[in-house]
């Protein structure tokens, strides 16, 4: 972070120039949000909930209580009652770790995702413990889209079934969302992805963000990745991703149960800010990012996210 | 339910030039994590829906089969746990009866375990729960070079649930390997008991490739779990699993 702000600083004294457009729009920021022109668009997320359907029982292990899909779903209303724009998203590894999937398959998870109003979700390595075939058929419960970028699906039971991004229209802001997944080879039994293609993730990313941000215009563009936080060896991961993109604004991660503390703001290849965030697992947490945004005002040259961030809500 | 983090602020400004027909733009972004605890309500539509699979499930799961006299927790820190080793005996215990010419287990690796078992009564939810996955237990006879490919990736993991195999790790590699008492030798063949994720080589396991022969022996690693539990209950005894130093590590 230190280093963020100091790279930053020398920018700022460079720019002398944009230094002061900075201040004026910070103020201008202000008056809009007095004059009601703000726009508010509130960001929900989780991942690797692990059919985890009710809290952890009280047994005495450490996430004893925790947990618990009506708990949740009690939290998403109140947090929608008072916001008008909201996206609720999972980054994958909904299937797999309670009875409830042994026995039913997935079919529970997918039907009350659908009752909490998911939005969309990417397919986590887990997603395909009953192969490809199994996730096929329990697709017809989710009433959200599955967000694939880097998975083809095309000779497998899945073709047409997952979309490589998806375009939400929240308070006239445009929101674009895509999906990543890991390697699939050495973690999930071959016959379970039969002959599904794993793509490269960065290149999938940058072309995806590109066509997001330049050709659809999207406000907000969103990575839903089910890569892993971070890594001791260079497999490509949340931070490598942040690192070697553009037009990514956030990406919500998956797959390591990293309980991140804050999310991270990491500057990616434009110099502007990627954010990743990671809630831990089983559903113990829900995440939440707002983010406000000023109409532009159709200057040709304008500066890009000089946005304050605060690691606690609006009072 | 609101949780006061760590505040800070980072105003940053960026050069970003080109043309943006987006209509607005990011000035500020606030973040929260909430903790879903019993502090917050419920949504009884929720449970409602959920209920019926309840039911018919918890009749199911909620059997208890077995005590434990130990508590049983993962840690994939270490490089030998009760867990484990409870994990791997059962496993072999229960395998040994079908094919009972078996040098090595190794059921599982340390991500494989999924959950912990509190000390107590272990019921089916348990088993479940420590290892959902329905994988099948396979058999393979591999060369003397492959198997010590099978062991350094044991020792270069700082060691993993196994049965049958006793070693030190020294800077992630192998020493004074005992196969069931005598020393390894690299010019027989032995005969490694492990799930078929592993042995497709799942959690990037190495050696397994290449077997001389392979057979599933037609037991799920979590039935031979749940069969060891209940057997263990049938004699009137617990779990009581314990640490024998099989893996240690310097």
């Amino acid at each position: 972070m230190e280093e963020l702000q100091s790279i930053d600083r020398r920018r700022f004294i460079r720019a002398t120039g944009i230094a002061g457009a900075a201040i004026a729009l910070n103020l201008s920021a202000l008056d809009a949000f007095a004059n009601g022109r703000m726009q508010k668009l509130t960001i929900l997320h989780t991942n690797d909930v692990h059919s985890r359907i009710e809290p952890f029982p009280m047994d005495g292990t450490k996430n004893q209580g925790l947990g618990g899909t009506a708990r949740r779903a009690a939290l998403i209303s109140t947090i929608r009652s008072k916001e008008e724009n909201v996206l609720l998203l999972d980054a994958g590894d909904i299937f797999q770790g309670t009875p409830y999937f042994n026995k039913y398959g997935g079919e529970l998870e997918l039907k009350l995702m659908s009752l909490m109003k998911y939005d969309a979700a990417t397919m986590g390595n887990h997603d395909f413990d009953n192969g490809v075939e199994g996730f096929k058929k329990q697709l017809h419960h989710a009433n959200f889209p599955i967000l694939c970028a880097n998975y083809d699906f095309t000779n497998t039971a899945l073709a047409n079934s997952t979309k490589t991004y998806q375009i939400f229209k929240k308070g006239g802001l445009k929101i674009g969302v895509f999906g990543l997944g890991i390697q699939l080879k050495g973690l999930v039994d071959p016959n379970n992805y039969g002959e599904t293609q794993y793509l490269d993730p960065i290149q999938k990313a940058n072309e995806v963000a590109a066509i997001l941000r330049n050709e659809e215009h999207c406000d907000l563009v969103i990575c839903l990745s089910h890569l892993g936080y971070s890594y001791k060896n260079n497999t490509v991961s949340d931070q490598v991703l942040a690192k070697s993109t553009r037009n990514i604004d956030l990406i919500i991660g998956g797959h390591t149960h990293t309980f991140m503390d804050v999310p991270e703001d990491v500057r990616n290849l434009d110099g502007a800010i990627t954010t990743i965030n990671q809630v831990g697992y089983a559903g113990i947490n829900l995440g939440r990012i707002d983010y406000y945004f000023e109409p532009n005002k159709g200057k040709r040259i304008k500066v890009g996210s000089p946005y304050e961030i605060n690691n606690r809500l609006e009072a | 339910m609101s949780i006061q983090k760590n505040l800070y602020f980072l105003s940053i400004s960026i050069l970003w030039i080109g043309g943006c027909t987006a209509t607005g733009q990011i000035v500020k972004s606030n973040r929260e994590e909430y903790h879903i605890n019993s502090s917050l309500p419920v949504d009884s539509n929720i449970i409602k829906t959920y209920l019926p699979y309840k039911t018919a499930l918890d009749a199911e799961m909620s059997k208890v089969i077995g005590y434990t006299e130990v508590d049983l927790t993962k840690n994939s820190d270490v490089p030998e746990t009760v867990l484990g080793n409870f994990f791997a005996d059962a496993v072999a215990h229960q395998a040994k009866k079908i094919v009972p010419n078996i040098d090595v287990v190794f059921p599982t690796t340390k991500g494989g375990i999924r959950n912990d078992i509190a000390k107590g009564s272990v019921t089916v939810s348990n088993i479940f729960e420590l290892m959902p996955f329905e994988n099948q237990l396979v058999l393979l006879e591999l060369n003397g070079s492959d198997m010590y490919t099978v062991i350094s990736y044991i020792a270069a993991t700082n060691g993993q649930p196994v049965n049958g195999l006793k070693m030190k790790v020294v800077n992630k590699s192998p020493e004074n390997v005992r196969i069931n008492g005598q020393p390894f030798d690299k010019n027989r063949t032995y005969r490694i008991l492990t799930s078929d994720y592993i042995a497709n080589g799942g959690d990037e396991a190495k050696g397994f490739s290449k077997p001389i022969s392979r057979k599933n022996i037609g037991l799920l690693v979590r039935d031979a779990l749940m069969k060891e539990v209940m057997e263990i209950q049938a004699n009137g005894n617990k779990i009581n699993s314990k640490l024998d130093g099989r893996i240690t590590v310097n």
